[in-house]
C-alpha cells in the first residue's frame, strides 16, 4: 500500500514499458491458449475452439486495455500515449499543424500584446518592498478629488496619523542640467522627504537611502540607468560628487534597476533630499501655504492596520482639521490606494481603452479559433475512416474525445509559444510609440510572468475551444459510412452544419472588427487633416532650460536674443524665434483672463513668445503686428488668437483693448489665427500669446525653452549646426527635444495613430482569417458535391450555373453573417466615441462601405473553389471516390 | 462503500485472496476454482480478473511470477505474500461484519 512500490512499479512501465507489454500480452494470451486447448481436448477442430473462446470472453486486447486503466498511473502513461499518438498524426499533416499554429500565434500574440498593457498599467506593483501597505494619499479638495498636499497639511498628517508606520512627501518633477563627463544633459528626477527610502524598502543596488538627518544635505541617489550611462556603472560611485544643475551633491547610493519612482509612470532618474529643492527649483515650494498644493505623499501602513481603519481614521483627521483651518481646509478629505496606481484621474479612461483593446484582440482569437476549428473538422472529417476503425476495434468514444483534445491542445501550446515570441516583437514595437508630453515618461512594455501566464491559459482555452466541437463530432462517427470510406460527419437532413455555424459566426465577427478598423483608419485620416493652424514642415526645434544653469531672466533673455540671431544668420535658415512651450504639447499653463470694457472671462492657454514667432511657425497675423523687441520693463503686450477675440470681444476689433489675469494686465496689439493648443482632437480654445521678454521674469517656464528654425534647406546639418551655436555661447547649457515639427506632429498623433495601428493590424487578420476560413468551407463543399456536380454537367447543365451555385451557397453564408455582425459593430463602436477624432461612431460611410468590401473578399473566396466546380471533368467527376 | 461497483470489486478481491490462500495458482487455475468453489455462481472472466490480479499485485498483496515448463507455454503463477495475508483477515472480518448486518436487516423485513 505504501507510495515507493506503487512509483517503482509506475517507473518500471515507464522504463521498461515494451518489457512489460510483453508479459502483458503474455499472460492474457495464455489464458485463451489454455481455455482453446480445452475445447480441442473436448473434441473441437482449433477453428472452432477458438471461435468459442472469443465468443466467450472479452477480446484479448480490450483486456489487456483494462488491465492498463487498472494501473495507478494509468492516466499518465495515457496522457503520454496520447500526445505520442497526436505527434505522430500531426507529422503525417504538417501544412496543416503549421497552418493552425500559425493562426493561433497570430491570435495569442495579439491578446498577449495587449494583456501585457494591461499587465503593466494596472497589475504591476511597484518594486517596492510589500507593495501592499504602501499607499498613495490624495486630498480631497471642494468635492473634487486627487489632488497634492500642501505643507503644513502633510505635516499635519504626519504628527496625527496613527494608522501609518511613516508619512512621507516628494516633489514629482525636478529637473536639472547634468554636467560633467560628456556633453551636458537635462534629467528628472525628485526631492524627497529623508524618510522616503525608509519607507519604500528599496533592495538597493549600491549604498543606501536617505537617513533621517540628511533632509537638508547634498546627497542624491542615482537611478540604475543613469548611473549606467552616465557613470558607467562606476562601482565605486558611492561617496564620489556630482554636479547637478552646477551644484555639488554627493552620490550615496543607486536605486535598483526597476525603480523609476513610485507611480510607475513618471521616469525618473536621481532623489535628492526635498531640502534642496529650493536651490534646485527656485520658487517651488512654499513651507507656510495652505493653499499651495505641492507635494505628493505616500503613507506605509501600520502593520496589523488594515485599510478601513485607516480610512476612518481619515476621516476624523479631516474634520478635525476642517474645524481647525476652515479657510483652506473646509470640505476637505482624503483618499489613498496602492501606490503605483494609475493616476486617479485618468483611471477609467485608460481602463476603457484597454478594456475595449482586449475586447477586440479576444475577438481576433475567437475569429481564428473558429478558422482552426473549422480546418481541424475538414481535417478529422478525412480521418473519419481511421475513427470508425478504431472504434469498431473497441475504443471507446471517450477515448477518440481525449485523443482529439490532446491534439487539438498540442496544436494551440505551440500556438501560445509562438505567440508569446511574436508578442515579444509586438510589445517593442507598441512601445516605440512616443506619447506627447513635457516631462518624462515610462511606458515601457514586456512580456513579465502575469502575461505569460495569461497567455498559457488562453492557448489551454483556445485549444478545448476549437477543439472540443470537432471532437464531439468526430467522435460520433456513422460508423457504417466510415467503414465504406463514406461521409461520417455528413448527417442527413442537416440545414445548419457545424461548418457552416463556424464560418458565419468568423464573417460576422471579422465585419465586427472591420467596422472598427474603418472608424479608426477614417480617425486617422481625420486627425492628419485636422488644420493645425501652423505649418508643419520645414520647422527644426531644440530646447534648452538655462534656469537650471542659475540663469537670471535678463541673462536667458540676452541668451535667447543672441541665439536668435546667430542661428537665423546661418546659411539655410529663413527665420527662427523662441517660446516657452511648443504647441501640441500635450498641455502647459492656462488661466482665467478677463476683458475690461467687455466683462467676458474665459479660461485662456498662455504661451510666451520672441519676436518673429508667428513668421516663423507660419501662422498669419490677421490684424495688429507680432512681437517685435519688447522691453521687459515697458507696458506689457500681448497678441491673442481669433477665439480670444470670438469669446472675450464678441468678434469686434480686441487691438488695443486691455485684458488681465493672473494679476497682470496686457494690452493686446496683434490677432493671429486659430492654432490647435494641446492635442490634436481638441476643439478651438482661446490662446493669449505674451511676450517672453517681459514675462518670463514674473513667470519662468518650468519646461523651459524652445528655439524653432524655419529652413530651406535639409535640417540634418541644420542640427548639428544649431546645436553648435548653442555651446559656443553656453558650453554647459543641455540641449533636448531636438527634432522637426514633422517627429514632433507624429507623436502628437499618438492616439490615432496607435489606435489605427492595432486596428488596422486587428482588422486585415480578421479578414484575412474570415476570408481562408470561408474558401476552406466552399473548397470542402465543392469536392464533397464533386460527383453531383459531374451528374450535372453531364445531364447538359451549364458550366456558369454550377459556378453559380457554388458562390451563391458562399454569398448566402456570407449575407447570413452580415446582420448579427452589423449589430454587433454598432453595439462595439459606441465604446469608441471617446477616442475618435472627426467620425461618429456610426459613421455611414464606414458602416456602408466595409461590409461591402468585405462582401467583395468573400465573393472572391468563393470564386476560387466555384472555379475547380466549373472545370471538373465531367467523367473525371464521376470517377471520383 | 457506498456504491454497489466497488462493493463488487471488494467481493472480487476477497475472492481471488482466498482462492489464492490454498496455494498458487495462475490465471485460468483462479478462474476455474472460483467457479468450483463457488458451484458455478461466480464466473470470473479474463476482462476482470486480469485487471484485477494487477491492481492486486501492484497493492503488494499478491506477487506474480513467471515459471517456465519445459515444452509447455511459460505462466505466471501468482502467490498470496505477507500483507496479503493480514488484508486477507482484514476483508474476511468485514465481509463478515456485512454478512450479518444484512442478515439483520432481511430478518427485520420478514
Amino acid at each position: 500500500m505504501s507510495l515507493i512500490p506503487r512509483l517503482q512499479a509506475i517507473l518500471t512501465r515507464l522504463l521498461r514499458r515494451d518489457a512489460v507489454e510483453a508479459e502483458l500480452d503474455d499472460e492474457v494470451r495464455g489464458f485463451y491458449e489454455t481455455i482453446v486447448e480445452r475445447h480441442i481436448g473436448q473434441g473441437f477442430s482449433e477453428g472452432e475452439a477458438r471461435r468459442l473462446a472469443r465468443l466467450q470472453f472479452t477480446p484479448p486486447e480490450q483486456v489487456k486495455e483494462q488491465v492498463r486503466d487498472a494501473r495507478t498511473g494509468a492516466a499518465l502513461s495515457s496522457l503520454a500515449r496520447d500526445v505520442k499518438y497526436s505527434l505522430r498524426t500531426l507529422r503525417k499533416a504538417p501544412a496543416f499543424a503549421v497552418v493552425t499554429i500559425l493562426t493561433l500565434a497570430l491570435g495569442i500574440a495579439a491578446n498577449s500584446a495587449i494583456f501585457s498593457m494591461v499587465s503593466r498599467f494596472v497589475l504591476r506593483a511597484p518594486p517596492v518592498g510589500d507593495p501592499s501597505t504602501l499607499l498613495a494619499l490624495h486630498t480631497i479638495h471642494h468635492g473634487e478629488c486627487c489632488n497634492n498636499f500642501s505643507w503644513p497639511l502633510f505635516r499635519d498628517l504626519q504628527d496625527q496619523a496613527r494608522s501609518f508606520s511613516g508619512i512621507a512627501s516628494y516633489y514629482e518633477l525636478v529637473p536639472v542640467s547634468m554636467g560633467g563627463k560628456g556633453e551636458p544633459e537635462r534629467v528628472w528626477g525628485q526631492a524627497a522627504t529623508s524618510n522616503f527610502f525608509d519607507l519604500a524598502q528599496l533592495g538597493m543596488t549600491l549604498g543606501r537611502g536617505f537617513s533621517g538627518d540628511e533632509e537638508n544635505l547634498p546627497v542624491v541617489v542615482l537611478g540604475y540607468r543613469l548611473w549606467q550611462h552616465r557613470f558607467g556603472a562606476d562601482p565605486a560611485i558611492t561617496g564620489k560628487t556630482i554636479t547637478l544643475s552646477g551644484r555639488p551633491f554627493t552620490v550615496i547610493g543607486v536605486a535598483p534597476p526597476a525603480f523609476r519612482g513610485l507611480d510607475l509612470i513618471l521616469d525618473c532618474q536621481f532623489w535628492v533630499p526635498l531640502g534642496n529643492i529650493d536651490q534646485l527649483l527656485p520658487n517651488t515650494s512654499k513651507h507656510d501655504s495652505r493653499v499651495y498644493h505641492w507635494v505628493t505623499v505616500v503613507g506605509r501602513l501600520r502593520s496589523g492596520v488594515t485599510r478601513t481603519q485607516a480610512a476612518a481614521e481619515l476621516d476624523v483627521l479631516a474634520q478635525r482639521f476642517a474645524k481647525a483651518y476652515p479657510e483652506s481646509e473646509k470640505d476637505g478629505g482624503f483618499r489613498f490606494e496602492s501606490a503605483g496606481s494609475l493616476p486617479p484621474r485618468d483611471r477609467a479612461a485608460v481602463m476603457m481603452f484597454l478594456a475595449a483593446l482586449t475586447l477586440v484582440a479576444l475577438l481576433v482569437l475567437c475569429i481564428a479559433c473558429a478558422n482552426v476549428a473549422n480546418m481541424y473538422l475538414a481535417q478529422a472529417s478525412g480521418r473519419q475512416r481511421e475513427m470508425a476503425v478504431r472504434l469498431a476495434l473497441g475504443a471507446t468514444r471517450g477515448h477518440l474525445l481525449r485523443q482529439m483534445l490532446t491534439e487539438s491542445l498540442l496544436l494551440a501550446l505551440g500556438g501560445g509559444v509562438l505567440g508569446v515570441a511574436l508578442s515579444l516583437w509586438a510589445t517593442q514595437a507598441l512601445a516605440a510609440f512616443r506619447f506627447p508630453a513635457p516631462v518624462p515618461l515610462d511606458l515601457s512594455l514586456s512580456v513579465d510572468w502575469r502575461v505569460l501566464l495569461y497567455t498559457f491559459g488562453l492557448s489551454i482555452a483556445a485549444g478545448v475551444l476549437f477543439g472540443l466541437a470537432p471532437a464531439w463530432a468526430v467522435a460520433r462517427p456513422i460508423i457504417a459510412n466510415g467503414l465504406k470510406g463514406g461521409d461520417v460527419l455528413a448527417r442527413p437532413g442537416r440545414l445548419w452544419s457545424l461548418r457552416n455555424v463556424l464560418v458565419v459566426s468568423q464573417i460576422a465577427m471579422s465585419l465586427v472588427l472591420l467596422c472598427a478598423t474603418g472608424l479608426f483608419l477614417r480617425s486617422l485620416q481625420n486627425a492628419s487633416r485636422i488644420d493645425i493652424g501652423f505649418s508643419s514642415s520645414g520647422i527644426f526645434m531644440m530646447s534648452i532650460d538655462p534656469r537650471l544653469n542659475g540663469y537670471s531672466a535678463d541673462r536667458t533673455i540676452r541668451f535667447l536674443n543672441q541665439l536668435q540671431q546667430r542661428v537665423t544668420a546661418l546659411p539655410g535658415v529663413t527665420s527662427a524665434s523662441y517660446t516657452d512651450s511648443v504647441p501640441l504639447s500635450g498641455g502647459h499653463r492656462s488661466d482665467a483672463f478677463h476683458a475690461e470694457g467687455s466683462g467676458s472671462d474665459a479660461n485662456v492657454e498662455l504661451y510666451m513668445a520672441g519676436p518673429g514667432y508667428f513668421d516663423t511657425i507660419g501662422t498669419p497675423c490677421i490684424a495688429g503686428r507680432e512681437f517685435a523687441n519688447e522691453s521687459p520693463a515697458g507696458p506689457k503686450v500681448a497678441i491673442v488668437n481669433e477665439a480670444f477675440a470670438e469669446r472675450l470681444f464678441a468678434n469686434q476689433n480686441p487691438i488695443g483693448r486691455r485684458v488681465s489675469g493672473r494679476g497682470v494686465t496686457y494690452q493686446i496689439v496683434g490677432v493671429v489665427k486659430n492654432i490647435k493648443s494641446r492635442f490634436l482632437g481638441e476643439d478651438v480654445r482661446p490662446v493669449l500669446y505674451r511676450s517672453l521678454a517681459q514675462d518670463i521674469a514674473g513667470d519662468p517656464s518650468f519646461t523651459g525653452y524652445s528655439i524653432l528654425v524655419r529652413f530651406a534647406r535639409d535640417s540634418g546639418s541644420l542640427a548639428s549646426a544649431v546645436r553648435r551655436e548653442i555651446h559656443s555661447l553656453d558650453p554647459t547649457l543641455a540641449i533636448f527635444n531636438a527634432g522637426t515639427m514633422q517627429e514632433h506632429l507624429r507623436d502628437a498623433l499618438f492616439l490615432p495613430r496607435l489606435a489605427g495601428t492595432l486596428f488596422g493590424i486587428f482588422g486585415l487578420l480578421g479578414l484575412l482569417l474570415a476570408a481562408v476560413g470561408l474558401y476552406g468551407v466552399m473548397n470542402h463543399w465543392v469536392s464533397r458535391r464533386t460527383r453531383e456536380i459531374g451528374i450535372r454537367l453531364a445531364l447538359g447543365a451549364q458550366i456558369g450555373g454550377v459556378q453559380r451555385l457554388v458562390i451563391r451557397q458562399g454569398m448566402l453564408l456570407t449575407l447570413i453573417a452580415v446582420v448579427p455582425g452589423l449589430v454587433g459593430a454598432w453595439a462595439v463602436t459606441k465604446l469608441f466615441t471617446s477616442v475618435l477624432y472627426g467620425v461618429r461612431p456610426h459613421d455611414f460611410a464606414t458602416f456602408a462601405i466595409v461590409p461591402l468590401f468585405l462582401a467583395a473578399v468573400a465573393f472572391l473566396a468563393c470564386w476560387i473553389p466555384s472555379r475547380r466546380a466549373a472545370s471538373a471533368e465531367p467523367l473525371a467527376a464521376l470517377r471520383h471516390e | 462503500m457506498s456504491k454497489p461497483s466497488e462493493l463488487l470489486q471488494g467481493t472480487l478481491d476477497l475472492l481471488i485472496l482466498r482462492t489464492l490462500e490454498c496455494g498458487p495458482l495462475h490465471g485460468v487455475g483462479i478462474s476455474d476454482r472460483i467457479e468450483q468453489v463457488t458451484r458455478g455462481v461466480f464466473l470470473v472472466g479474463p476482462g476482470s480478473l486480469f485487471p484485477a490480479l494487477h491492481r492486486l499485485a501492484e497493492k503488494g498483496w499478491i506477487e506474480g511470477e513467471w515459471s517456465e515448463h519445459e515444452g509447455k507455454r511459460r505462466v505466471k503463477t501468482y502467490t498470496l505474500t505477507t500483507s496479503g495475508r493480514a488484508q486477507l483477515t482484514e476483508e474476511k472480518r468485514n465481509w463478515k461484519k456485512v454478512l450479518t448486518a444484512m442478515n439483520r436487516v432481511l430478518a427485520e423485513e420478514v
